[in-house]
Formats: structure tokens, sequence, C-alpha cells
């Protein structure tokens, strides 16, 4: 099955309100099918090994990181029962409620973006965007950071490298190390205003921004709001709906 | 179609009280012809270049001018204050920053001009191919246009320019960064716009620009010491060797030589239509 | 007459400000690299932000600002989609500090940052005690955690833990740019429309 962008970004509203109006349970539930999705749904396979590693990453570090916060709620947060004792550690049932709690909205609120991105190549989301509505020259500041963006790390090495050569304290104590960064990001904010005044100039003697630009359209995008999009937001107003009606009655 | 242009009179301080980059110039050139300006850094060249194509009166509102241009019917007096494309292109220094570096291939980087301009997609398809083939650039119409030798780079950036079919086409400085088989090649895009574009070369390549002008101007502290014919430059040739770069002296003096010393080369062709064998 | 949000961006977005501001967000997303690569224990992820503020307009810095966070969430940092408020605050406050002449002279600058700092805390500690509980997957959880344990609410413990590292890199990211723009060529700086804001004797934009 194949999903067009507007249907992707509607089903992580999707599931931001779940991450907040619904139990921890069903949201982890929600975490395990977001993680099994990539395998099973085209759209959501990770557009490159990178995006895929630095997702697998991130399952990895911030997984580790809010169970193990969990954890320590547990310990410092002295409310309700004591669940569990090792060695003289006591661990309270509200911390670790308050905990879990937390760590499951974080990790669906993450992993909604994170699949996202993950699985949309940044330059079809900027021509989404572009598509609808988002103006010309911010189109080509988004592009043109990903140009930076390209760049930047081989230019910092660089400088860094002149700087060291040069006898600039790089590596001596932090008060000369900070005295560094100056003259390490100096000559990359000048080299970047001259750049810049140059490509602005290019992009205006191009013609850019006499009139709108209009980019080559992906073949694979549909304009119009599809069915599954209507879906997802149908479902949404009835989480809400859901949500308000348990506050009332409860 | 090419457009006549001319400067009357041209004064242009970066501010008020500062030295003037351009001093009374006054300088004409017919459609379809090509003029080099030469003359040492920061003798105005660049200058000139920026404010007839619109960048110096739109970006510097400090700027103080005075005097006249015209271009094709329009008359700006003291200067253009709106970039002037697509009648006037301008392709600038550093060709790598004339790539915008936000499409994937040469053509899509081509086609961004064209998309600037609105134009329909089927003049688009009409437009690049043939112009690729031209500047010999269409067996990279699918690479990245940001990994592309200087050479190609330079091509592929004339290319976004003239993609526009300006009617005055400037090139600031084109052979900076070329070795000799990529002037060779720039020289013969030149020679092929000849009638279609009024073209005005900045160079501090003498021999090049000898090669590809019908007139010469030579700039120096921003006024005009010399404006007139290939020709008549090299037979005043003496006067300019304080204000020319000595790298651009020995080409022209290996010019003269290899002519006088290979018979029927392309060397003693240039040589002989220039009347300095 | 009233311009809208739309025109006041086209207006400040022309010529070298276009450039400049992506690279400004390359640089808010690769400050990170600088830091690492001389050990120093700083943020510094809104210098981007603070250069455009000063060097372009208000608009440009809350551009710069909401881009880098977007691009960040893509990069791996997904909470970052969610702080797109503070740095709108941060573009915006510094914007409106640069206009008004505060980056012309040092010791403004640095009250600037402090009070950059303590702003930022102040907006960003709803969001993080509320939608995270003040969980931001880093070393300053723990500290929000300590505060907690000795007996401050959430959001006060998310808002000291705030106050204890947002003026301190806030004003050295001020003062930072504020030495950096001063060494800049003045015929370069004219090309950006915010020159007029760090030029002694000029009237600000």
């Amino acid at each position: 099955m194949r999903l067009d962008l507007s249907s992707k970004l509607a089903l992580v509203l999707l599931l931001w309100l779940c991450a907040f109006l619904l139990d921890w349970s069903i949201n982890l539930i929600l975490i395990t099918l977001l993680i099994l999705v990539r395998y099973l749904l085209p759209g959501y396979r990770p557009q490159s090994a990178r995006a895929s590693k630095s997702f697998n990453k991130f399952l990895f570090y911030g997984g580790t990181i809010v169970f193990l916060f969990a954890g320590i709620n547990a310990l410092f947060l002295r409310g309700g029962d004591v669940v569990l004792t090792i060695a003289t550690l006591d661990f309270h049932e509200e911390g670790l409620m308050f905990g879990i709690r937390t760590a499951v909205r974080l990790l669906l609120l993450s992993i909604s973006i994170l699949l996202f991105f993950a699985s949309t190549p940044l330059r079809d989301f900027i021509r989404f965007l572009q598509q609808k509505g988002l103006p010309p020259q911010l189109v080509l500041v988004l592009l043109l950071t990903l140009h930076f963006l390209d760049q930047l790390p081989a230019r910092i090495h660089q400088v860094f490298v002149a700087q060291e050569a040069r006898g600039a304290p790089v590596r001596a104590g932090i008060f000369s190390r900070s005295q560094a960064l100056f003259s390490v990001v100096s000559p990359l904010v000048l080299s970047s205003i001259i750049e810049s005044i140059d490509r602005g100039t290019a992009l205006e003697v191009r013609g850019f921004l006499h009139k709108p630009v209009p980019m080559p359209a992906a073949a694979h995008e549909q304009r119009s709001r599809n069915l599954l999009t209507a879906a997802v937001i149908l479902l949404s107003v009835a989480i809400i709906i859901y949500s308000v009606l348990r506050w009332l009655l409860v | 179609m090419a457009a006549r242009l001319e400067i009357q009179g041209l004064s242009v301080r970066y501010s008020a009280g500062a030295t003037p980059a351009l001093n009374e110039v006054s300088v004409g050139m017919a459609a379809g012809s090509c003029c080099a300006v030469l003359g040492p850094t920061g003798a105005g060249k660049t200058t000139l270049l920026h404010v007839l194509s619109g960048v110096l009166g739109r970006h510097h509102s400090q700027v103080v001018a005075s005097g006249s241009i015209t271009i094709a019917d329009a008359k700006f007096s003291p200067l253009p204050k709106i970039i002037q494309f697509p009648l006037v292109g301008l392709a600038l220094q550093d060709p790598s920053v004339q790539i915008s570096g936000i499409r994937d291939t040469v053509y899509d980087e081509v086609q961004f001009t064209l998309d600037n301009l609105e134009l329909p997609s089927h003049e688009i398809r009409q437009r690049i191919p043939p112009l690729l083939k031209r500047l010999g650039i269409d067996h990279l119409s699918h690479r990245n246009p940001t990994t592309l030798s200087g050479g190609e780079t330079q091509r592929v950036a004339l290319a976004t320019i003239l993609a526009a079919q300006p009617s005055v086409l400037l090139l600031d400085e084109p052979t900076t960064a070329l070795d000799l088989t990529a002037r060779v090649k720039l020289h013969r895009i030149l020679k092929s716009l000849r009638e279609k574009t009024t073209v005005v070369v900045t160079d501090t390549h003498v021999d090049f620009a000898l090669g590809v002008a019908h007139q010469i101007v030579v700039l120096d502290q921003g006024r005009v010491i010399f404006d007139g014919t290939p020709r008549e430059f090299l037979a005043a040739l003496e006067n300019f060797e304080s204000v020319l770069p000595a790298a651009s002296w020995r080409r022209v003096r290996t010019l003269i030589k290899t002519a006088k010393e290979q018979p029927g080369s392309p060397h003693q062709r240039l040589a002989g239509r220039l009347g300095i064998v | 007459m009233k311009r809208s949000i739309r025109q006041r961006i086209a207006d400040e977005l022309t010529g070298a400000a276009l450039p400049f501001v992506a690279f400004c967000i390359a640089l808010n997303l690769t400050v990170g690299q600088i830091t690492a690569l001389l050990k120093i224990p700083l943020y510094l992820d809104s210098i981007g932000t603070v250069l455009a503020a000063v060097l372009v307009g208000p608009w440009s810095a809350v551009i710069c600002g909401s881009f880098a966070n977007i691009l960040a969430s893509a990069f791996g940092n997904p909470s970052m989609m969610f702080f797109i408020p503070v740095v709108i605050v941060i573009g915006a406050f510094t914007g409106y500090l640069a206009r008004r002449g505060w980056f012309k002279r040092w010791y403004l600058v640095a009250i600037g940052g402090v009070l950059q700092g303590v702003l930022a805390a102040i907006v960003s500690a709803p969001i993080s005690a509320y939608l995270f509980s003040g969980v931001m997957l880093s070393g300053t959880d723990f500290l929000v955690l300590y505060f907690r344990a000795m007996g401050n609410s959430l959001l006060d413990s998310v808002f000291y833990q705030g106050l204890t590292s947002d003026p301190a890199d806030k004003l050295i990211t001020y003062l930072l740019v504020f030495f950096l723009v001063r060494g800049l060529p003045k015929r370069l700086l004219g090309q950006l429309r915010g020159a007029s804001n760090i030029q002694q004797g000029q009237a600000a934009a």
C-alpha cells in the first residue's frame, strides 16, 4: 500500500493525540505496531541505510534511557506501595507508573516523528510543503540548508585543521579552547557571508523571485486529500470525543 | 535578439565621499558584438558588470551615481534599480555559486532558470537539449551539477544564463579557473554567440580577450583609458604595460612568438587577423 | 499600510539574506560538531538563530530557528519539533533587541543574553513539563529529578533546571555573535539588511 505525505502527516498527528489522550498500555501497543510497520508497509520503509540506522539507534538508546528513567522515578518519587526491593533500594508504585506513562508517551511521540522522516526523503517533504503553499523563498531556504549541511562538516574540519596548524589552542585548557572556538567559527561565518552574497546575486540574476517558482512535481504525489487521510482525521476526532466523554463520566 | 549598449558619463561611488569605482565612463557597444573589458584588480570591471545587470542598483542603497545607460530601447538614468534579467544575463566570476545547489541534475539546474521565467513545459523541453549540446555538456545532463570539474561547471553556469536567451551576456572573469582546453571550448562558445547576443567579458587573460572580442576597453581606477579594436589595442600595447598583469603580457608575447615560428598554426591565424605578424 | 507576515518575510528574505539564513540553519545543526571537536561543554545551538536575528531580522531568525528544529527532528532528535515555540521566542526577542540597538554595546549584549536565557527557560518549562514530564533524554533529566526529589513541583523543577543552563548558554552565544559580527568587514555587512543593527552611530533598521 502506498501512502502519500498528507496521510503520513495526518497519522503523525493522530499518534500525538493518542500519546496524550490514551492509556499507556494502548500506547505501548501502538509503539510495537509502529516498530513493525516499517517492515510491513512499503510507504514506511526507511528511505536510506542512514535513516534506518538513525531510527534503530534512537530505539536502542532512547528506549534504554526512558525505561531507566522510569526506574529512577520509582526510586525517588516515594508514593504508593513498594513494588520491588533490590538490596536496600525500594521502588515505589507512584514513581514507577509516572515513569512508565512518561516513557511510553515520549517514545510514541518520538517514534511517530522519526518514522515519518526516516521513510520520507527530505526533498520530497519540501516539495510537499511547496505544493501546500509554502512560499518559494522558504522552499529555497530549506533546499539551500540541505546544500550547506552537505558542505559544512567538511568545511568545519578544514577550518579546525587550519587553525590548529596556525597554533590556535584547540587542545589546550578549557579557557584556551573556548577562545579557539572564536577562531573556528569566525572564518566559517565570514566565508558564508561572502558565499551568501554571491549566491543571492546568482539567484537573482537567474530570475528567482521575479515570479513564483514552480518545482517539478514528484511523480507519486497525489494532490487531493485521499480517503486514507480522511479516515485518519475521522479517527482523530473519535479519539478526542472518547477522551472528553471519559473525562466527563469518570 | 542582441541589444545595443550605450553607457554615457557613468560615475559610481559606493557611498558619498568614497573613491569613484567608475569615473565618467562612456562606452558604446554594437548589438551582437563582443567587448572585452581589461584592467588591473580594482579597476572597476566587476562594478561595471554589476551596474549593467542591475545588481548594484538593487543591493547598494548608498550608491551615488550619475550618467546614463541605454540597453536596447530602455534608458536608465543613472543606473538600473532592478535586476535586468532576462534582458541582461550575468555569469559570476565563481561559476560554482551560480549552481543553485537545489536541483539534482544538470538538466534540472538549467530548468530552474526557465521555471523562474514561468515558461511553459513544452518550451523548456525545446530549449534545454539543443543548448546543452551546443555547449558540449549534453552528456552531463543527468549528472549532479555540484560534482563537475571546473570547466564543466563553467559551461553549466553559462547554460543556466543562456537558457533565458538574454540580449546582453555579461561574463565576469570567465577564464580565471580554466585550463587551456576549457578556455578553448569557452572561446568557441563565445564565437558561436556572435550576432545573436551582445557579449561583455571582463578578463585578465589578454590573449583570450584578443581572440574573442571585436572591441577592447581598458579601465584603470574607474576610468576608460582605451576604447578601440583589438588591432588598435595591440598597436598601443606598450601604453598599458603598467595596468595589466605581467602574466597577460607573457601570454601575448608567446602568442606573437609562436605565430612567427609556427606558420599555419591557430596562433598565426589569430595573429594575422589582429595584424601583429 | 499594514503588511502581512508573508510580506514581511518576503521583504527580509531577499538577495544575500536568503542563502545566509540557510547557512544559519545549517550552523545551528552543526555547531555541535565544533563544540565536540574543541571539547567545550556548551550547546550554542541557537548561534545561527541569533546571527540571523542580528544580521537579517526577526522574521528570518524565527524561520531559522523553526526550520532548524524541524530538521533536527528529521535527523534523529524528534523532541525538537515540540520546542519550536521556544526558538520562535528566541528569534523574535533577539531580533527585537537588535533593532533596538542592543547589539552595539557589549554590556547590553551580555544583559540581553541573560534575559534571553531566562525567557527561554520560562517558555520551555511548560512544554518540557506537560508534554514530556521533564524527560528530554539527556543528562539534564537527572537534574529535574533531583529538584523533584527536593520536593518541588514538576513545572518548578523543569524551570529551575532551565535556569541552571539556559542563561549561561545564551550569554555565551550572544557575546560570541557580538564579537563575530564586529570583526566582519563593513562592505560585506552592508549587503545584509541588519548591518545598521551593529554599527555604531547608525539608526537601527
